[in-house]
């Protein structure tokens, strides 16, 4: 058992083939920054910049490689996204049904910020007179001279 | 209640369902399932080597007859439980489909050893630098991809395949229109 669940979760990360040599290094930043934006299929919201998966080298290998092929940022995210869906950008567009993720949070903020301050100006009502505290007689004549006790 | 009241309720209801909506989208799926982006589209192109004798393969060659492409590595563990069930579908299946393995991530040392030992029975292509599994959206081996038999990508198996399932679904590359994927 120990074996078996050593090798599923080893196999990810196993020996694989090198990685493909580094471009020069004003296009390997272009690599790595795009390769931050883009998430790895094996992990837990890593990039694959940041993981050591075979995934995400393979995926990293693809980014240099078309980034040698002189293709622009855009091309190479839509490489991707025409692969893996919108799943493979870390950071989704905002645009199409994802807007509402980034605007319902600023239009309940705002709600929230008007309700709270129409409250705030709105005058307090004058507090009710306070009804005589209603004191249920005791039938307990022993309570009833202790109380009378503590009041003299 | 005021009119205004009511409006403010109303807009509260509007954001909260929209809200809800949102939500249960999101709950509604599995965050690790990467979608299959190509199903139904025309599988890409790629020339590879074979390992055992070097020739390329073409997969515009191949056309006119359905394509399993089954990814593998030698360091994968499933990869060893499914090779066989592999095996025996080029066997049984080899009339109506044609099998290739293709080995993701590796050195070719390691996959001959891999790939020699237990069964050659349906040949192995070398993919450097994993080029053409990218091109097909591959997240992981082993994953079985369906090819019919006019070069569309009908379904992906993202996982070890059984018997069963293998067989199914070189069933359906017979039949119209996609069919379900299963997903790791």
């Amino acid at each position: 058992m120990t074996t078996l669940v050593l090798t599923l979760v080893l196999s990810s990360y196993a020996p694989q083939q090198a990685g493909s040599a580094l471009l020069d290094p004003p296009r390997e930043a272009r690599v790595q920054a795009l390769g931050k934006q883009l998430r790895c299929p094996m992990c837990q919201g890593l990039s694959i910049a940041d993981s050591s998966s075979s995934a995400a080298r393979a995926q990293m290998d693809k980014v240099r490689e078309l980034v040698a092929a002189g293709k622009s940022d855009q091309e190479i995210r839509d490489y991707f996204t025409s692969r893996y869906g919108e799943w493979a950008l870390l950071e989704p567009p905002a645009s199409g049904m994802n807007i509402l993720v980034w605007i319902l949070p600023l239009l309940l903020l705002v709600g929230g910020g008007l309700a709270i301050a129409r409250t705030m100006r709105r005058p307090v009502p004058p507090a009710p007179p306070a009804a005589p505290e209603a004191r249920p007689a005791s039938e307990d004549p022993y309570l009833e001279a202790v109380r009378a006790e503590l009041r003299r | 209640m005021t009119r205004r009241g009511l409006w403010i309720g109303l807009a509260l209801a509007a954001l909260t369902a929209v809200l809800l909506f949102v939500l249960a989208s999101g709950f509604g799926r599995d965050p690790h399932e990467v979608p299959f982006q190509l199903r139904g589209k025309p599988a890409p192109d790629f020339t590879l080597k074979r390992l055992d004798n070097g020739a390329p393969v073409k997969l515009a060659d191949l056309k006119g007859k359905p394509v399993v492409l089954n990814f593998w590595a030698s360091w994968c563990g499933p990869c060893k439980v499914e090779h066989p069930v592999i095996a025996w579908g080029a066997r049984k299946f080899g009339q109506e489909a044609q099998f290739y393995g293709v080995v993701f991530e590796d050195t070719e040392e390691n996959a001959r050893a891999f790939a020699g030992a237990p069964d050659p029975s349906f040949p192995q292509l070398i993919d450097d630098r994993s080029r053409m599994a990218v091109d097909y959206g591959v997240t992981g081996v082993p994953e079985t991809y369906f090819i019919d038999a006019a070069g569309i990508l009908r379904d992906k198996v993202a996982a070890p395949v059984d018997p069963q399932t293998l067989a199914a679904k070189i069933a359906s590359l017979k039949r119209p229109g996609p069919v379900s994927e299963v997903v790791r």
